[in-house]
């Protein structure tokens, strides 16, 4: 399916002792939630960083909005103020109290909207105290704080780092309505970033999936289109063996066996005793890691 | 509308099956326009992405058009197209129960018979 893209990236490249990113080409879609899932250490963060600008020691363009490159975001307020970002690490300092945490945030943006930072704030349940510390908040309300501050000013594009991580089913469930409310208030115009692990929670909020391994892109597409490139395959044994040269990845028990493999690869299955089945977007993404992952294959091999 | 996520029917599908039963029974008019896509995604609880699938599905079937910048539209039905097009699966499937009943060598009495007790149910 074609798209415009909200941002755009040309052979985006950092480089660290023991890792490097590399992306020849990035294109997140406009007007959708976009899933950037990956093991620990594949990169993600890294990228997220670089696109909110928090890191500008890489190399490669960008653009924004589809006229705007990274210097635009570093100098033109108004490109800066249509981004916004919630990171994984402190946000606030964390001797600020809340009230200061509300203040600052008045202060650096100018659209930052205090009547709706206090109906979030009650909306995502966090026991708001103007006096007590950020820092003495449990890890899940420490998030839902930040959520709230995003959430809160009139943005274009988000970027949150592992959102769900740290919230409860309950508030993950809040965190999909609002992103879905999110992208609904300027129909097609506003577009989402996030990074999870969490990806059985987060995929009713799915559009487009970025998998990233080893600072790479290795699959990308929206959601429905990669549910009908992949597809589950299971048997009970018999044509194990035939079966295990087509398939991605293989699960294997003494009652029969499971695994995923592309669609167009379904011809090779014919006349074979197999249940074939639509993946998850969980499913899919298991399978291209396992593939991808460096740990995997020095076990394999 | 009803979302089952566990039918085996994808869920784009669901929702089009919905759509079209509406708009099939007069229930959405021509010139209607579907809810938006982001909101209906919302109100479901489901990604914008599903929610576009089924909306596409329908504009190939050719029940809604897409409109630049407005959204899906419902297209004029023709009436007497869609009687004629369920009178003739009546008849075939009618033609292959008599075909199928002539070699289990059923009478047609009991053929009717048989049609009558399973209208009944």
């Amino acid at each position: 399916m074609e798209f415009n893209s909200v941002i755009h990236g040309e052979n985006l490249v950092k480089k660290y002792k023991k890792f490097e990113l590399n992306i020849p080409t990035l294109d997140i879609p406009e007007g959708f939630a976009t899933a950037l899932i990956g093991e620990n250490g594949a990169g993600k963060s890294t990228l997220m960083d670089i696109l909110a600008g928090i890191r500008l020691d890489f190399k490669g363009h960008l653009q924004f909005f589809g006229e705007f490159d990274e210097k635009d975001r570093e100098k033109n307020p108004e490109v800066k103020m249509r981004i916004g970002y919630e990171g994984t690490g402190m946000y606030y300092m964390p001797t600020w109290t809340m009230q200061q945490g509300k203040d600052v945030q008045a202060l650096l943006f100018d659209t930052f909207d205090g009547k709706r930072y206090d109906a979030l704030c009650e909306e995502l349940a966090i026991p708001v105290d103007p006096k007590k510390k950020i820092n003495t908040l449990s890890d899940g309300n420490q998030m839902k704080l930040k959520l709230a501050g995003v959430f809160s000013r009139e943005t274009d594009f988000l970027i949150l780092d592992e959102p769900a991580s740290p919230l409860d089913p309950l508030m993950r469930d809040k965190l999909c309505d609002m992103m879905r409310k999110y992208l609904l208030e300027k129909e097609g115009k506003r577009s989402i970033l996030f990074s999870t692990h969490n990806i059985a929670d987060m995929e009713a909020v799915t559009d487009y999936a970025i998998i990233v391994e080893n600072g790479k892109i290795v699959e990308q597409g929206f959601v429905e289109e990669l549910k009908e490139k992949y597809i589950v395959v299971k048997g009970e044994g018999e044509d194990r063996e035939k079966v295990k040269e087509i398939l991605y990845t293989m699960n294997e028990n003494p009652y029969g066996f499971e695994g995923i493999c592309l669609a167009e690869q379904l011809d090779a299955l014919a006349g074979m005793k197999v249940l074939t089945e639509t993946p998850s977007l969980s499913q899919i993404c298991v399978a291209v890691m396992k593939k991808n992952s460096k740990l995997f294959q020095q076990k394999e091999g | 509308m009803i979302i089952s996520q566990t039918s085996g029917v994808p869920i784009y599908q669901q929702i089009a099956d919905s759509f079209r039963a509406d708009i099939l029974e007069g229930k959405m008019k021509e010139g209607e326009y579907l809810p938006s896509i982001r909101g209906l995604a919302r109100d479901l609880k489901i990604s914008v992405i599903t929610t576009m699938k089924a909306y596409e599905l329908l504009a190939q079937e050719g029940l809604v058009t897409a409109v630049q910048g407005k959204g899906y539209v419902v297209n004029p039905q023709d009436g007497n197209m869609l009687v004629e097009q369920h009178m003739r699966k009546v008849e075939e499937g009618l033609l292959q129960a008599i075909g199928s009943a002539k070699i289990a060598g059923l009478t047609e009495d009991e053929l009717v018979n048989m049609l009558r007790m399973l209208m009944k149910l």
